[in-house]
């Protein structure tokens, strides 16, 4: 019973924790991303373990999206690596900073999208 | 005392001639010179010397050849059962059966398949007996042999399967060879596994066997289906038989499968035809291509949305109706949910967050009716938890969900009238479209990372895929999940795919794949599995098998050179304490060095290629190694991968 209550006051202090940045977000400039050090932290801090090198999506316990071309902003993609919505591992500041997240969603928003399926030979039909 | 086993010819098990048995053991052994030597006539001591004994002794009650055996009549009553092929490992406890079957038995139904391991075995069955609808048999030996088999085992009972294992075991300890064979004999040698068996026994007769083998396979074969063990006593395998004209083999009575109360039947058919937005889940329903046609008549009838949860291959991936990947939408949106022999019908509902406090949150709507189909109700076992969270369901109907489906399908047309098939229409519609648009997405998200190295596992698959479309295909593996085959192939027959592992106990895919094959050859199907590096790793023997025995397959290998799950699993754990992953490959990682498993298949004598690692490269290599499948070989293509 102790570890649960200290379980649920870390969780509730985790959520308190993640409401700072939000009630800062609209005051904090976004951070201007640099695709390349995003790759670098894409490939190191595992992203493409479960979302792909290129994005391409994945999954862990579930589906995990693709990330090329995500619709995403700074914002609500901090917020996920901060506080994840599903069971996607959580990114700590002390493991990925502010301007990290900014480069890593400048590399995502680089890689290329999705081509035509009409464009390759095996979807035609 | 005497330590030799006794003479073949004469009946160990007939109490009445042990006193001469006893008699012609002693003289024959070196024990018994001994115990000669050791006459307390000092003439009789002076007179012989024990080389001169053992060459010039009259002639001993000890024959050396007998006429028949236990182990033929073995034979006789596995014939009746019609078992087309037996897996071994080779061990002594079953010799005598063993021999049985290969002269005695001329090697057919059963044939031996010769496997590396006892795991690969029984996996090899659990394949096997789910593309065939037949049961495989293995032989095992006693203790370690059923020891090694006992992870297949446990994987075939949670997948509902049956297997057909028979072990040796020397019962009577006066009668074992000194050493090894007392390790290898048991009291009790089931008690290992009978948490995931469904019977077993040891007969102490032929008899007994007779009886016990067909009550065995009825037990098997009678859902729900799970494994059986019987052991086999070596000496009733060796010993001639005493009474022959005594003996009996049962018939196999055609069991009337299990159905559902019809009152229960004909109120689930009211629910269904009177919902709105009703879905039909469905996990290890089909066994035969008839359950695959039931399930689609049951849901044009109703024109609702069915989702496959996989462990059988239930419903065709591009039917119109088909909503797998659509899950939570769909229970989200139903008010009527129907499972038929899900496996985990609480999970199959709700949500699982794996977060410091674990937690479960459903999909469904506050107000939904839940009914479930299925053998699960008819019987649990205790210690190991495979039976999952309680199903809190309002209709529990106890019965084989595809022998049930004809009175349901019955039940609900009757119950359908022209106004209501209006309406499911326009549902109908609804959800093909939504159907059109999962593939078409699944097409475009495909193409991303299309030209990249390490190969995404979409791009392998679309490759594949496009080898083998115009081929009598037939899934027999996947070590990729649900993921691409599901989504961008057409399965539109029941043995297009072969479900899971059941237990999810690794090393299942590769043996579980080659048995299946084995199904699959007589129909000269072109079977294929996409095999995970990690699970070869558990029973790469199993090539060997498949070379040896000419059991067609081509195997893919998604080679992520990890344990990726428990990579994935790792740092998980890791950002939980914000420590970053810098660690998180040590003990998941199968890298330093790369497996080559193009070179492991080679000496396996399995055609092998790769490791490709260029995209451009599958095509050719796809091409060169169905070539190789369709001459009647196996293959190996060595793919690296990207993690998922």
């Amino acid at each position: 019973m102790a570890r649960l209550v200290e379980i649920v006051a870390g969780v509730m202090a985790l959520a308190v924790v993640g409401l700072g940045p939000r009630a800062n977000a609209q005051t904090q400039p976004t951070p201007s991303g640099n695709a390349a050090h995003g790759r670098e932290l894409y490939l190191a801090t595992g992203c493409f373990e479960c979302h792909g090198r290129n994005g391409q999506g994945g999954a862990f316990n579930g589906p995990a999206p693709a990330l090329a071309h995500t619709e995403m902003g700074f914002e609500a993609f901090k917020e996920q690596l901060r506080q994840p919505a599903n069971d996607m591992p959580a990114y700590a500041a002390a493991v990925m900073s502010d301007q990290d997240v900014a480069d890593v969603l400048a590399f995502v928003h680089a890689l290329p999208g999705p081509r035509s399926p009409a464009d390759i030979a095996i979807f035609k039909d | 005392m005497s330590t030799t086993r006794p003479a073949p010819d004469l009946a160990r098990r007939n109490f009445l001639k042990g006193a001469t048995l006893a008699g012609a053991a002693t003289l024959a052994s070196p024990t018994g010179v001994q115990a000669q030597l050791a006459h307390p006539n000092p003439r009789v001591t002076a007179m012989v010397r024990p080389d001169l004994v053992a060459e010039t002794m009259p002639p001993s009650n000890d024959p050396v050849t007998q006429t028949s055996s236990g182990g033929d009549f073995m034979v006789d009553v596995l014939k009746t059962l019609n078992i087309d092929y037996c897996a071994i490992n080779p061990a002594s406890s079953f010799r005598g059966i063993q021999e049985a079957i290969i002269n005695y038995g001329k090697n057919t139904k059963p044939e031996l398949i010769t496997c590396p391991h006892e795991e690969i075995a029984v996996s090899m069955a659990q394949g096997y007996a789910k593309m065939d609808g037949r049961p495989m048999a293995v032989l095992a030996h006693g203790t370690v042999g059923l020891q090694h088999a006992a992870m297949g085992l446990y994987n075939a009972f949670c997948d509902r399967v049956p297997v057909y294992l028979m072990i040796g075991n020397i019962v009577d300890a006066e009668k074992r060879m000194p050493g090894v064979e007392w390790a290898h004999s048991a009291i009790d040698p089931a008690a290992l596994v009978r948490d995931f068996v469904k019977w077993d026994d040891q007969p102490a007769s032929l008899q007994h066997f007779a009886e016990s083998a067909v009550r065995a396979y009825k037990i098997a074969t009678t859902p729900p289906m799970a494994p059986v063990l019987l052991s086999l006593d070596a000496e009733l395998q060796e010993n001639p038989i005493i009474d022959p004209e005594s003996l009996h083999i049962p018939k196999l009575a055609q069991v009337a499968l299990p159905q559902g109360d019809p009152s229960a039947v004909d109120e689930a058919a009211r629910l269904l035809v009177g919902a709105q937005n009703p879905v039909i889940l469905c996990d290890r329903v089909v066994r035969t291509p008839a359950g695959f046609d039931r399930i689609i008549e049951l849901a044009e009838t109703l024109q609702c949305a069915v989702i496959d949860l996989g462990g059988r291959m239930n419903f065709p991936s591009r039917h119109p109706l088909n909503q797998s990947f659509r899950r939570p939408a769909v229970i989200g949106q139903a008010d009527l949910i129907f499972g038929i022999e899900l496996n985990d019908y609480y999970g199959a509902v709700h949500g699982f967050s794996d977060r410091i406090i674990r937690h479960t949150s459903p999909m469904f709507r506050p107000n939904v009716r839940t009914i479930s189909l299925g053998v699960r109700d008819l019987y649990t076992k205790s210690n190991y938890q495979e039976f999952q969270r309680y199903a809190d369901v309002d209709l529990a109907i106890a019965g084989d969900g595809e022998a049930t489906l004809p009175a349901l399908i019955e039940a609900v047309k009757h119950r359908v009238d022209a106004g209501r098939a209006a309406a499911y229409e326009a549902r109908g519609r609804a959800l093909a479209a939504a159907q059109v648009a999962m593939v078409e997405a699944a097409k475009s998200e495909a193409t991303i990372g299309w030209d990249a190295s390490p190969i995404t596992t979409a791009r392998l698959c679309a490759e594949l895929w496009a080898q083998i479309r115009h081929e009598d295909w037939s899934l027999v593996g996947n070590g990729i999940r649900m993921l691409w085959p599901q989504r961008l192939w057409d399965f539109d027959a029941s043995y297009r795919w072969n479900g899971f592992s059941g237990g999810a106990g690794v090393g299942y895919n590769a043996p579980a794949s080659a048995g299946a094959a084995l199904a699959n050859k007589k129909h000269g199907r072109l079977s294929v599995s996409i095999q995970g590096d990690g699970d070869m790793m558990f029973a790469p023997g199993t090539l060997w098998t498949a070379a040896h025995h000419h059991i067609p397959i081509l195997y893919i290998m998604h080679n992520n050179r990890a344990y990726h799950q428990e990579y994935m699993y790792v740092q998980a754990m890791a950002n939980r304490h914000a420590r970053g992953i810098n660690n998180a490959h040590i003990g998941t990682t199968l890298t330093d060095p790369n497996i080559d498993f193009a070179t492991v298949a080679k000496g396996f004598g399995v055609y092998g290629q790769g490791p490709i690692t260029d995209p451009n490269d599958l095509r050719p290599a796809l091409e060169r190694a169905i070539a190789v499948v369709k001459r009647g070989e196996p293959a190996l293509v060595d793919v690296v991968t990207e993690p998922r």
